[in-house]
């Protein structure tokens, strides 16, 4: 998850943890959702703020989602791949200035205050737009939210914005905080932040920190008869092989994420009681990135970027860095995105004699070490794939003669060596794909981007046509033509190489069979699981 | 008898020579059998041990022959160990020697220096060290000495107190040698031997503190390493142990075989002291 605490690893007291029995008998047949129960899961990181409103990323939604909502969340089977939460309907007015949102009514915080659309004018003006991570980028043109009456939030904007933009946005983008408890003192110090309030199936009850977060049931919740479990416990358990035999033990029921390693899913899953479920992460795609330093003078050379590219055999790299849990990638859009992806682009085969035949033609010969030249490699210290693709690409590079010097860092110290020093000649980066190339993809080749900004283009590239062509999408308002000049974006950074991707892959859950309703949404571990149940 | 047949007398200093024998063999001997890149890519990813009998050891997960990188981990285990050891001893020597012979305010200052090093645990210098100035060989070198050189420095001073009372220094002083001159001619090489016999519990510590720095992700990345292969096996260490094994049992070896070897040359002068 890309949130990077580390926390010693403390037990829950045992008795603590032992399965709260539900006591009700089997009626009828497996489908009917049990009422009750306590579901534990492995939580692998602990991060500080807990507010998705401000920080939009997928190890605070995974334990906060249940607690905050958001205007809608995505599904499989829903118009435009959402379905309704706090909003009910969302419309678009055609000259792209305004979008009109129908709130559901009759929807209590869970300190008994009624939720308005007051709530959702103060969470998109005062904290997705100035504060969220993601936000910034989407909402910096909205201006004011109209709200004529308590259920309908009307969202004007400067410019005109893309309402598929905007739709895309909001499964990730959009939760509300409420107006009361943020609206005195500064949001960012608001104790809201630790201890999250919001109008989810699941209230905050208890942080302790190295050892559990403990949700429980939100009585007052507006689904009906939901949410189905009583409680739910996020263990910490931050050591990545200790989830695998904490779930042989049943001392958790969930470990999603992939805190069982890749590695290890083939065993588990023969495992009885356990199942490893691929799905419910269609909506968090994650890609395998080699980030490149333009400044150097070697690597903005095209031929140069097209040979390390062809250096690269991605199948070899699904196969045995991801051990087949993973895709190979043509270009900045995920291969299982529904609405932008094209495979019209250029492709690079795996191909070492090609490789070698560009560098030479390049004017970068051989020296009698049998090296061309020397390059920093840092590998983003996240994820263990990606320091084993840094071991890879190390390898893959010194046969066509380049030599990669590695060097590791500590979460903080890459994002500060790429990010904001520029000490690095290549890296190997995670970026995530969240629906829309607008939200978190053009950010990582378009130029003007300040110094300091994690998970942007800081390799100095600079191409005008890429920029413009960025600018123009982001203003177009017609889906169709506005996907069309994605397509060609894609086009265009495959075969520039601003940047190269390598692979995409998502998490793996393993569960215990008694965990039903699990995976039934694109975002699953990071939705409310307020129609998760357990099967005693 | 000679000294070195009595040192070969005792059972567990021939143990250790042997394994130490061995060991330099092996690395001396990596380039020769596993030329080119330790690291490159040889075969099938986690191929067990003794299936193939062209990678014996089988492979870990990127399919690196694990021969190969055990052949060059112990070359880069060993020239860490003696270097970090050459090195502490050498400054410890130094420091201890003109604490000793100069004796008033520098020895006072040069001890409490020692002190202050003396209270933070070694490894954690180490950690510290390596994590601000960035993981390369002659960094983590110097991080081992950095934390290992307080014990020298006092068994050198207190040999120097007493050597430097005795008739031949006076008569250095007599013919108007320089005092540096003194100290560093003809007093260290006389109180050198205690401090050498300390030499083998340093190299053992030190191959013990590269591999564990090496395990937290803080050695050297461009050079196969023990503690670097255990850590890799670690995130599979239930469905591949043998990846954290193997290497482990190697430093298991290497440290016993160091500590063994040290033994015998620490009794073989007790001996010769005790005779003489």
């Amino acid at each position: 998850m890309p949130e990077f605490t580390i926390s010693r690893r403390t037990m829950l007291a045992g008795s603590a943890l032992l399965l709260a029995s539900t006591a009700m008998p089997t009626i009828g047949w497996a489908q009917t959702p049990k009422k009750g129960g306590r579901l534990v899961v492995a939580a692998d990181s602990e991060p500080r703020n807990l507010n998705p409103a401000i920080v939009a990323s997928n190890g605070v939604f995974f334990i906060s989602s249940k607690i905050v909502e958001t205007l809608a969340e995505a599904s499989f089977g829903g118009k435009d791949g959402l379905e309704p939460r706090l909003a009910l309907s969302w419309e678009g007015a055609a000259d792209g200035l305004s979008v009109t949102f129908k709130l559901r009514e009759a929807v209590k915080w869970h300190d008994g205050k009624p939720f308005t659309s007051a709530d959702v004018a103060f969470s998109a003006l005062q904290v997705w737009k100035p504060l969220q991570n993601l936000g910034r980028t989407v909402f910096k043109d909205l201006e004011a939210v109209d709200t004529p009456d308590e259920a309908t939030a009307v969202f004007k904007f400067a410019k005109p914005t893309p309402f598929q933009l905007i739709r895309n946005a909001l499964p990730t983008l959009s939760s509300v905080v409420p107006k009361h408890i943020y609206e005195t003192g500064k949001i960012e110090d608001n104790p809201a932040n630790n201890a999250p309030v919001g109008t989810g199936p699941f209230k905050f009850a208890e942080y302790k920190p190295g050892e559990y977060y403990r949700l429980e049931k939100n009585t007052d919740y507006w689904g009906k008869d939901e949410p189905y479990l009583d409680e739910i416990i996020y263990q910490v358990l931050p050591d990545r092989t200790s989830a695998a035999s904490a779930l042989e033990a049943e001392e958790i029921q969930l470990a999603a994420f992939s805190a069982v390693p890749l590695a290890d899913l083939d065993r588990i899953s023969k495992v009885p009681g356990l199942k490893v479920i691929t799905k419910g992460y269609e909506g968090l795609t994650y890609q395998l990135v080699v980030e490149i330093n333009h400044r150097r003078k070697e690597l903005a050379d095209l031929k140069v970027r097209q040979a390390i590219a062809h250096a690269i055999d991605k199948d070899f790299v699904v196969k045995t860095v991801f051990l087949g849990y993973a895709a190979t990638a043509t270009g900045p859009v995920p291969k299982n995105d529904p609405q932008f992806y094209t495979a019209d682009v250029p492709t690079y085969a795996f191909d070492v004699a090609k490789a070698n035949a560009l560098l030479d033609e390049a004017g970068y010969s051989r020296g009698d070490d049998g090296k061309r030249f020397s390059l920093k490699l840092l590998p983003a210290p996240y994820f263990n794939e990606t320091k084993q693709f840094g071991d890879y690409l190390r390898q893959a590079l010194a046969a066509i003669g380049i030599d990669a010097q590695l060097v590791n860092n500590d979460s903080a110290a890459h994002i500060k060596a790429v990010y904001t020093d520029h000490a690095f000649d290549l890296a190997v980066g995670p970026p995530v794909f969240r629906g829309d190339p607008a939200i978190s993809t053009t950010i990582l080749v378009q130029s003007g981007i300040p110094d300091g900004v994690p998970f942007s283009n800081q390799g100095g590239y600079k191409n005008a046509d890429l920029d413009a062509l960025i600018a123009k999408a982001s203003e177009t308002l017609d889906t169709a033509a506005r996907t069309e000049l994605y397509k060609e974006f894609q086009r265009k950074v495959a075969a520039d190489l601003p940047l190269i991707n390598v692979a995409e892959w998502s998490f793996i859950s393993v569960a215990r069979d008694t965990v039903k309703n699990i995976a039934n949404t694109p975002r699953w571990a990071v939705s409310n699981w307020a129609d998760t149940y357990l099967e005693s | 008898m000679n000294p070195l047949r009595r040192f070969l007398r005792t059972p567990e200093a021939i143990a250790g020579i042997v394994i130490l024998a061995a060991l330099f063999a092996v690395a001396l001997a990596a380039p020769l059998f596993f030329p080119g890149d330790p690291q490159a890519i040889a075969g099938p990813a986690l191929l067990p041990p003794f299936q193939d009998w062209s990678l014996p050891l089988g492979t870990d997960r990127l399919g690196r022959d694990m021969l190969a990188e055990l052949f060059h981990g112990a070359r880069t285990s060993l020239a860490v160990g003696l270097a970090a050891a050459a090195a502490a001893l050498a400054v410890g020597a130094v420091i201890g020697t003109l604490a000793g012979f100069a004796g008033g305010l520098i020895d006072e200052v040069l001890m409490r220096i020692t002190d202050a090093f003396q209270t933070v645990p070694a490894f954690l210098l180490a950690l510290a060290f390596v994590s601000i100035v960035g993981p390369s060989l002659g960094v983590v070198v110097a991080a081992i000495a950095l934390g290992a050189w307080t014990g020298p420095a006092r068994v050198a001073r207190a040999e120097v107190l007493s050597i430097r009372e005795r008739d031949f220094v006076a008569g250095a002083r007599v013919i108007g040698m320089h005092p540096l001159e003194i100290a560093f001619r003809e007093v260290l090489p006389n109180a050198l031997p205690p401090v050498l016999a300390l030499s083998s519990v340093i190299v053992a510590a030190a191959i013990l503190t590269e591999a564990a720095l090496s395990f937290l992700g803080l050695g050297d990345p461009n050079r196969v390493t023990w503690g670097g292969m255990i850590a890799e096996g670690r995130a599979v260490l239930r469905t591949a142990p043998f990846l954290s094994i193997v290497p482990g049992i190697a430093l298991v070896l290497t440290v016993l075989g160091v500590y063994l070897a040290g033994e015998g040359v620490v009794e073989t002068t007790a001996v010769r002291r005790g005779l003489s």
